[in-house]
């Protein structure tokens, strides 16, 4: 479905982009293209739903939100797509994904809380727990980041 | 503030307070897409009623100071053939260090992290194919300093939005 033209501006646009006043001009000098036609692309990438977002990737901890608990729930399966859009539905949570359990591990949704304080994210937890009825959940607070980069495409 | 606490807080509460309103209206502004024009950066200056230059400053001082990671486009691995998933492992808080370098010389790891649990390091992976995932779990598996291994790939999305008010 995608020719090789579009990997290798996917492959491009995944990395930093220059910080130059025109950055597509740069872009498709390096892919041999005219500008116009790597804008059209990228528009339709985002249309088809390819690619979520261009945007500024933030260090959450360099503005203030120093505490990042992946919190994973056992909910019930019939119940997993209330729940998850409850989750879905609070600001603090970044990320919501219902993933397949494994051996000893009894946990179907994932959510991602950030907050300033570790009692921020434990009162959002505290709310999802409540309004879920779910009381069987771990919450693991990130100690340290070893790597987050975009991925290579 | 008492010493103590100036030190845990650490630096990223006294950049925080340094960020001035148009910093933050900056920020927030450049979490969002990006126009698909030629002058990008001077259409974001437009809608905060600043001078381009002055926008361009600002970024180059917010990736200098590691504010900004990167401005780049996010796809949606699965939409263009890619396999993703996350993975656990369980290892001894001596070794941790060790094989979370051992796990980052993957290219394919996007985001790793330490984790106060007995699964302590838990990983993302982006992959040419599930194929590569699975050689990339069978590797670690023989690594006598990893104890046990979890690949717990997602069923259903809710939400991805790393947007966060500066």
């Amino acid at each position: 479905m995608l020719s090789k033209l579009d990997k290798k501006i996917i492959s491009l646009i995944s990395q930093d982009i220059p910080l130059v006043k025109e950055p597509f001009k740069n872009l498709s000098l390096e892919l041999g293209m005219e500008q116009r036609d790597v804008l059209a692309r990228i528009k339709s990438y985002k249309k088809n739903g390819f690619m979520r977002k261009f945007s500024a990737s933030l260090n959450h901890k360099k503005i203030g939100f120093r505490h990042n608990a992946m919190v994973v729930w056992n909910i019930p399966d019939k119940l997993v797509k209330k729940a998850g859009n409850l989750m879905a539905s609070f600001a603090q949570v970044s990320h919501c994904y219902q993933r397949k359990k494994a051996p000893d591990w009894n946990y179907n949704l994932y959510s991602m809380i950030h907050g300033k304080t570790k009692q921020e994210c434990f009162s959002v937890i505290r709310d999802i727990s409540k309004k879920t009825s779910c009381k069987d959940y771990r919450v693991l607070f990130s100690s340290y980041e070893y790597k987050k980069s975009a991925a290579k495409y | 503030m008492k010493k103590g606490m100036e030190r845990r807080c650490g630096v990223s509460r006294r950049l925080k307070n340094k960020l001035s309103s148009l910093d933050k209206r900056i920020l927030n502004r450049l979490q969002e897409d990006i126009p698909f024009v030629e002058r990008t950066w001077q259409a974001i200056a437009g809608q905060l009623k600043i001078e381009e230059d002055i926008l361009l400053m600002r970024i180059a001082f917010f990736k200098k100071k590691g504010i900004i990671r990167r401005i780049s486009a996010v796809f949606a691995p699965r939409k263009i053939n890619f396999a993703s998933t996350l993975i656990a492992v369980k290892t001894s808080s001596n070794n941790i260090n060790k094989v979370a370098r051992k796990i980052n010389f993957y290219p394919e790891v996007t985001h790793n992290y330490r984790r106060a649990a007995q699964f302590n390091i838990w990983f993302a992976l982006v992959a040419k194919n599930k194929k590569r995932i699975t050689q990339i779990i069978t590797e670690l598996k023989k690594d006598k300093d990893i104890k046990q291994i979890l690949e717990f790939p997602a069923v259903r999305i809710f939400k991805i939005n790393v947007k966060f008010p500066a």
